[in-house]
């Protein structure tokens, strides 16, 4: 909202001042007015949804939480193939998404579409709705579709990577240098022969680029894919958890930990080598 | 063919074998937009080597795309190799554009490909999908291609990515890719501005040279008009859409000049 400033030179200082009281006012106005509903927001979700005596005084916290320190290594060696599964959840999963991403980038590129009415508005509706689907979401439907196990996560994996990896792609394809296209076109090429030779090697740096920062994203997605059953480490973390053995919950979260840290160190190296 | 001997030489007038003519020639990029081309009338012989020259803006580039289609022609008819270019649907134009050579102001090379590798996709329009997939190209192919980066020079520079290249390097890449296709006419398309002047007279001097060699007839955009004397037997001269001048450039005098730059010296 803007307040139209008065002509002050015309009406002097008392104008001025009366201007400038004027907005003093209107801004305590609307910091009193935010105040009331982060207040009223504290007290609602805090104070009354909070079981207090449940949660048994400050020792009552401490000691729950000192549960979790006694970590339980004797896990270990169960944790390699959980380990493993994610890994290749979130790899095979990445893949299968590149593979999805071609025609939905290829439809959602405005230079490039096949059609401006029909496909473009198909490609990049497909981009939104992958990536508005959590991936959790995509793995309850998978579950519920292919039953337990890493595929289903490798499905959810792929159909949330779909979004990320098409939109960068579309991205690239739009602002590609149209000059060698032309040349590709005028040498009689057709448009398989002008898409491998003219836009491709102009937007591989960036797709290979994605492409690995998506896997390393992926590996944080799998690692939690089994708390809705379907395989890798949140299927070990689930149970140790239902066991109450807070000592192998700890575990869990330092082999994603382990994990991540291992998928951040690649992909950093594969980046360098790409780009 | 014969005539190319006597190219630039007087007398050669008797034996015109037109390649390429064109007719009444319109173009505007929008329904509603200005006209580029306001009709255009020209012809170009087996044994030319034609300038088209005329102050920025005066529809060269546009003019000398039409020709293969690049830029849609809205009015008139363009005969080339005895056919109407504009009839042409998808794959007979392709088939068409394979004939036809062309040579860029920015080179338009692929950047991020090695130089042999854009000198053979000249080739595409005659190499199936499978084959362009693999980059896997026939031997004759690989042999034509090696043979023509001797002959521009740049036999050294092979395996190189096309962006290491300097500027009159990337236009002979340019060169060679265009003759890749066995072309039966050249367009260039301002050729040397991204050049200086002297690279600019090496790149000219190569192209007329391998163009006698080949005996391929040339439809060239060029800025450069001493340039233009000096390499070409005939000079087309357009202003603001129209056609100026189009005689021998032997022939040209300085009012000619005069006349096609006028709006330019104001």
């Amino acid at each position: 909202m803007s307040v139209a400033a008065p002509a002050v030179s015309e009406h002097g200082f008392d104008a001025w001042v009366a201007h400038k009281r004027g907005r003093r006012i209107n801004n305590w106005l609307l910091v009193a007015a935010a105040l009331a509903v982060l207040g009223w927001c504290f007290w609602d979700t805090i104070m009354v949804d909070t079981d207090w005596a449940r949660m048994g005084g400050a020792l009552g916290i401490g000691g729950t939480l000192e549960r979790f320190l006694w970590i339980d290594w004797s896990l270990v060696p169960h944790l390699i193939v959980p380990a493993l599964e994610t890994l290749m959840m979130a790899t095979l999963g990445t893949l299968l998404g590149c593979v999805l991403s071609l025609p939905v980038a290829w439809f959602g590129a405005a230079n490039v579409t096949p059609s401006k009415y029909f496909f473009y508005p198909v490609g990049r509706f497909l981009m939104v709705l992958s990536r508005s689907i959590h991936e959790i979401i995509w793995a309850l439907l998978f579950v519920g579709a292919v039953g337990l196990g890493a595929l289903p996560g490798i499905l959810a994996v792929a159909m949330r990577s779909i979004g990320f990896i098409s939109k960068i792609t579309a991205e690239a394809i739009e602002n590609i240098d149209p000059k060698p296209v032309e040349a590709i076109r005028a040498v009689g090429g057709n448009q398989f022969q002008v898409m491998y030779y003219g836009i491709v090697p102009q937007i591989l740096p960036v797709i290979i680029g994605t492409i690995i920062f998506e896997w390393d994203i992926n590996i944080r997605r799998s690692a939690i894919m089994g708390l809705v059953g379907a395989g890798g480490l949140g299927l070990v973390f689930f149970r140790q958890m239902a066991m109450f053995n807070y000592g192998g919950v700890t575990l869990v979260v330092l082999a994603v930990l382990v994990l991540i840290a291992i998928g951040e160190v690649v992909s950093h190296y594969a980046r360098k080598a790409v780009i | 063919m014969e005539g190319r001997a006597r190219r630039g030489l007087p007398g050669h007038e008797e034996n015109r074998v037109p390649v390429l003519d064109v007719r009444n020639l319109k173009v505007s990029y929008t329904s509603s937009g200005p006209q580029i081309l306001k009709g255009i009338d020209f012809s170009v012989d087996d044994s030319d080597f034609c300038a088209v020259i005329g102050p920025s803006g005066a529809g060269k580039s546009t003019l000398i795309r039409c020709v293969n289609r690049l830029v849609e022609p809205t009015e008139g008819d363009i005969v080339l190799f005895g056919q109407n270019v504009r009839a042409l649907r998808g794959g007979e134009l392709r088939h068409l554009r394979r004939r036809i050579g062309m040579i860029f102001q920015e080179f338009n090379l692929v950047n991020r490909m090695s130089v042999m590798d854009n000198v053979l996709s000249g080739r595409l329009g005659y190499t199936g999908a499978f084959r362009s997939f693999f980059k896997a190209f026939p031997r004759e192919d690989i042999d034509r291609a090696l043979h023509l980066l001797e002959r521009v020079g740049l036999q050294d520079h092979v395996d190189k990515r096309a962006d290491a290249l300097s500027g009159g390097q990337r236009q002979r890449v340019g060169i060679a890719r265009a003759l890749m296709q066995k072309p039966e006419i050249l367009l260039l398309d301002e050729p040397t501005s991204a050049l200086d002047p002297k690279i600019s007279r090496d790149v000219m001097g190569l192209i007329r040279e391998l163009a006698d060699e080949f005996k391929v007839p040339v439809l060239c955009n060029i800025h450069d008009v001493q340039l233009a004397l000096e390499t070409c037997n005939r000079i087309i001269g357009m202003q603001d859409g129209y056609k100026k001048f189009d005689g021998p450039s032997k022939g040209m005098r300085k009012q000619d000049l005069d006349e096609i730059y006028a709006m330019e010296v104001l």
